[in-house]
């Protein structure tokens, strides 16, 4: 082994770890920042471009973006975070934010309001959205409610009227025996199978003036609400009015998974921002209309929830630049005829106004509906407790399902479910 | 008499092969069913994957195809790149540092040698969760996320346990008369290594150089975590952000991708196949 | 000639000679060669594998949310896995039945197909690539989608009872059936298992099939008493590997439920509760202790298994 071999060896073994440890940029001036945000490639089109145009007006700023799809997301920022790797600009979502605001994950942006951050004809339920304790964590990159997707050439077809925003429960039922009767495409149900959906759990309760959680992160309801909320799907069930146990099973959550994509269903409940996604899988029309009152002329069910946010990462070195880029996405008119109303109706009232002409009719549709709730509109609640979001996609469902494969009644489901939901709450990390 | 019986044997054994060939082929039509199938959706319009499960497309498309590559704002040459480089590199890196292991542990003697044997069989039970956290921060620290040395270089550090266990049971089968002739002759044992071992290791190498590139291609959890950049993604990780769950998903893309991303290993499967079934009869299996 | 290890330099030592060895310099004589060839592999131990495990072994006894630095918790993980965890029962139960059914399904599929293809058919390496073909899918995403097209109400399977006059349930979406949609999936993929066998069948000599045939043994005698003895170093390879392998599963579960385990937790594997309480809850130290509990759970089998091994396994020393 001769020292012209090592000498090699030892040259090789400096340039690859000078590869390794990666080039610095050699501008001075340069701000580097990252992202993150989930979504289809259709959002990170429009996201790139917006990032463009950014960068065209900041010469001095850069933004280098990573999307995923949402099962990959929060793994991802959530391994970066405890390797204390986060991006600067995170997309942050309703069920997340009290969790990454309380470990200090995501900074609060009260600082840079006024200064960095134009929010002056921002709707006051979308900045309050993104408060947590009081504190800003999060501006609302667009509103949207919950709704109901409804095939109209479905209903068409079965002679039945189109749900609008004055039904009610019992007009579901009414649509579902008609649906059975009229038994068109191998047995369409009306409706999907309710009972594991939360946030239709929650307008409900809400009609009834209460809610899901209470302001201090206790639940807002109690075992005779949850019965009578299983019952009344289980009687609908029984009937065989609604999809089957085994069909509902299928949507394990993608939006091609649900009832009304695969024709199990001529209404499925989702959300307002998410008309333009289902209709791309669909070749009947779809429209969007609220939740079921539960009686005439029954009020404050919706609210209007951000769809998601953008933070800033509690430990970036860029928090001005990053509050700039904030600003400008949710400010810009350039910026927003791009992005559209894709993430959800921008919150901005100058930027809405301006873009309104630009949208397509299935955009117009979404557009109206969050705007104009009327008398369903109701206050939004608080954020809701960390550890609320196993109830949502964990316990709430397979709680249902227990009821609908007849492995549970609803009188013991009731009270399973406050208890279950009240241990989960009380559980530390 | 005895000439009429072995005529009647020969042709119950070919009516058996026949026989034989049938069911394989229909077992083969069943195994390959779904495959097919998602061939044929690759092949048709988008609003058409869903609405039946027969195979024979209606109309013929290769729009999935050109979609699915240009689809994703980095085209799929870069992603094939990508995952070509980290299954090419691990798989050097686990030919290389795998014999090395297997050799100590089947050839040399040394005080401790059977507690580190223990010990390497027992990583082949760790569940990867286990070190999945502790890992990423210390290749943060080191500034290696959004590269892919953590993806390649453990496999230069003899992490694979499962190819050390296999390598070394092959290596016991190689007679000692043949290292004890190369010591006589003044080999040291680094040539012994070179010159005896690995020569007549090949059938054994090849066998973990194809699963090594098959797992690596598959793998997306590691690229998941560690790379950043979309221009670093592997195909596998690229294949998932076809499918989200909140918005609209290209399915035919997904199909068409997913079959291209087949087509590389399965042709490393068929050109190596001969060499696998050869490497692994000669481990040593039987004892 | 005795066989003497490489490296033991005990008889070089000249007689008569004394020579101040210092211990260190004795040992790294006797062990230097070895070790020197280890150390890949201790570097790859020590900062890979044992280093990280420790890690997360610590961490099995904090409250770490990964957002912020863990607390020291004490054993409360894993007092509450053992004493106040449904869903932990839950998993395990899903996870073994999932493994005792499966891997011996799945081996006896491999098997048999290994021995169809060993009588010298024409076109063997073909129909080799098209058994092994499943496997190399591995578990991409298109498999959940393919899956659910076959097993959902109304999808291919349904279709094909229906010609039997039966009418089928959605396998996919029933708890009562469908885990065994992930049984089929993974017996699915033999492959792997019918290669190995295959490899070990070609070892067994012919001869002894033609010194029993002459004996007058049937085929299935044969097959009894030969094939399967010999075969039983092979078997048990496959039957480790396929278990342990079958405990560590996650991805089909993971992409055919969405990451739920359901309907009702019927798919929970171990590691998917592992993965939704790590990253789903941000219970990361709950989570590595879950994953130490399997660690363990794996290796007590596999003991078991390997000093049961001598009482059905034959060698050839």
């Amino acid at each position: 082994m001769g020292s012209n071999r090592r000498q090699f060896l030892l040259g090789s073994a400096a340039v690859i770890g000078a590869a390794a440890t990666g080039l610095r940029p050699a501008f001075a001036d340069q701000m580097n920042m990252r992202q993150i945000f989930w979504g289809s490639q259709e959002r990170a089109n429009r996201t790139y471009k917006t990032n463009d145009l950014f960068q065209q007006k900041n010469a001095n700023d850069k933004i280098a973006s990573e999307f995923y799809a949402w099962n990959d997301y929060w793994p991802k920022l959530a391994t970066e975070t405890a390797g204390g790797n986060a991006p600067d600009i995170i997309q942050m979502d309703y069920r997340y934010i009290v969790e990454y605001a309380d470990r200090q994950a995501i900074a609060p942006l009260d600082a840079f309001v006024g200064k960095e951050l134009d929010l002056s004809d921002f709707d006051q339920d979308q900045i309050d959205g993104g408060k947590v304790n009081g504190k800003l964590y999060g501006i609302s990159l667009g509103a949207n409610s919950v709704a109901s997707i409804v095939n109209t050439a479905a209903f068409k077809e079965a002679g039945v009227p189109v749900p609008d925003n004055n039904s009610t429960y019992d007009d579901l039922k009414t649509a579902c025996e008609a649906f059975k009767k009229a038994n068109i495409r191998g047995g369409m149900k009306a409706f999907q199978d309710g009972s594991g959906v939360e946030p239709l759990l929650e307008n409900w309760l809400r009609q009834k003036g209460k809610a899901l959680y209470t302001a201090d992160g206790k639940l807002g309801f109690n075992a005779d609400d949850a019965t009578a909320w299983f019952q009344l799907w289980d009687d609908l069930r029984q009937a065989d009015l609604i999809v089957t146990p085994d069909d509902q099973a299928l949507d394990t959550g993608p939006l091609a998974n649900t009832m009304v994509v695969l024709g199990k269903a001529a209404v499925t409940f989702a959300n307002s921002n998410q008309l333009v996604a289902f209709q791309a899988l669909m070749k009947d029309p779809v429209t969007i209309v609220s939740f079921p009152r539960i009686a005439k002329g029954s009020k404050g069910g919706h609210y209007r929830k951000p769809s998601m946010f953008w933070s800033i990462a509690g430990a970036s070195k860029m928090q001005s630049e990053a509050a700039k880029y904030l600003s400008f996405f949710i400010d810009d008119i350039d910026a927003n005829k791009i992005l559209g109303v894709e993430r959800g109706i921008p919150a901005a009232k100058h930027v809405r106004d301006a873009i309104a002409p630009t949208l397509n009719k299935q955009d117009q549709i979404a557009l109206n509906f969050v705007s104009n709730l009327g008398d369903l509109l109701g206050p939004i609640p608080p954020p809701p407790p960390s550890n609320a979001g196993e109830i949502d996609i964990d316990l709430m469902l397979k709680t249902s399902q227990q009821v609908a494969f007849g492995q549970m009644s609803p009188k013991d489901a009731g009270p399973y479910l406050v208890q279950q939901a009240t241990d989960i709450l009380a559980r530390k990390g | 008499m005895a000439a009429g019986r072995v005529a009647e044997k020969r042709r119950r054994k070919r009516v058996f092969g026949v026989i034989a060939h049938i069911v394989l082929i229909a077992a083969s039509i069943a195994m390959l069913y779904p495959l097919l199938w998602m061939l044929s959706a690759s092949f048709r319009p988008q609003d058409e994957i869903f609405s039946s499960s027969s195979i024979i497309p209606s109309h013929l498309t290769v729009d999935a195809y050109v979609r699915g590559w240009q689809g994703l704002q980095v085209s799929f040459a870069t992603f094939f790149t990508n995952s070509f480089i980290i299954a090419g590199l691990s798989v050097i890196g686990n030919l290389m540092a795998c014999s090395i292991t297997a050799f100590a542990f089947a050839r040399l003697e040394f005080r401790g040698k059977r507690v580190w044997f223990a010990l390497m069989l027992g990583t082949l039970m760790l569940p990867y969760q286990v070190t999945l956290i502790p890992q990423y921060v210390m290749f943060l620290h080191i500034g290696w996320v959004n590269t892919f040395l953590p993806l390649v270089v453990p496999k230069f550090l003899a992490t694979d346990s499962f190819f050390i266990f296999l390598m070394v049971q092959f290596f016991r089968g190689i007679p000692r008369q043949l290292d004890e002739a190369a010591m006589i002759d003044g080999c040291s044992t680094w040539q012994i290594y070179t010159r005896i071992m690995l020569p007549l290791s090949t059938p054994v190498l090849v066998t973990a150089a194809i699963f090594t590139f098959i797992f690596t291609w598959d793998d997306f959890f590691g690229p998941l975590i560690y790379l950043n950049d979309m221009s670093r993604y592997t195909v596998t990780l690229a294949l998932r952000s076809f499918v989200d769950s909140t918005a609209q998903s290209d399915y035919g893309g997904l199909f068409a991708m997913s079959i291209l991303s087949l087509v590389p290993i399965f042709l490393f499967f068929l050109f190596f196949q001969r060499l696998l079934i050869e490497g692994i009869a000669t481990t040593g299996m039987k004892r | 000639m005795t066989v003497r290890p490489i490296g033991a330099t005990a008889g070089d030592v000249p007689l008569g000679r004394t020579v101040a060895i210092s211990r260190w310099a004795s040992f790294w004589r006797r062990n230097g060669t070895g070790y020197a060839f280890l150390t890949p592999w201790m570097l790859g131990f020590f900062l890979l594998t044992i280093g990280p495990a420790l890690v997360s072994l610590y961490l099995s006894f904090t409250d770490f949310n990964l957002l912020q630095a863990p607390t020291w918790i004490g054993d409360a993980n894993y007092v509450r896995i053992f004493t106040n965890d449904p869903k932990f029962l839950q998993a395990v139960r899903v996870t073994f039945f999932y493994a005792v059914v499966s891997v011996p399904l799945k081996l006896a599929f491999a098997l048999a197909v290994a021995m169809a293809l060993n009588r010298g058919l024409r076109g063997l390496p073909l129909y080799r690539a098209v058994f092994y073909l499943p496997s190399l899918l591995g578990s991409s995403v298109a498999i959940a989608v393919l899956w659910r097209q076959l097993f959902a109400g109304n999808g291919l399977m349904n279709h094909i009872l229906a010609l039997f006059g039966i009418t089928g349930p959605s396998w996919i979406s029933n708890p009562r059936y469908a885990l065994w949609t992930l049984i089929i999936l993974s017996v699915w993929q033999f492959g792997s298992p019918m290669i190995i066998f295959l490899a070990g069948l070609r070892q067994i000599p012919r001869d002894l099939y033609e010194a029993a045939a002459i004996d007058g043994a049937s085929r299935a005698r044969q097959f009894w008493s030969i094939t399967l003895p010999l075969l039983t170093p092979v078997v048990f390879f496959n039957a480790i590997v396929q278990a342990i392998d079958a405990f560590k599963s996650f991805t089909p579960a993971f992409i055919i439920s969405s990451g739920t385990g359901n309907p009702i937790n019927s798919t929970l594997f171990y590691t998917l509760y592992l993965y939704q309480e790590a990253f789903g809850y941000f219970r990361m130290g709950n989570a590595s202790a879950l994953a130490w509990i399997l660690l363990v759970i794996i290796a007590v089998f596999t003991g078991i298994s390997f000093l049961t091994s001598r009482y059905w396994v034959h060698y050839d020393d």
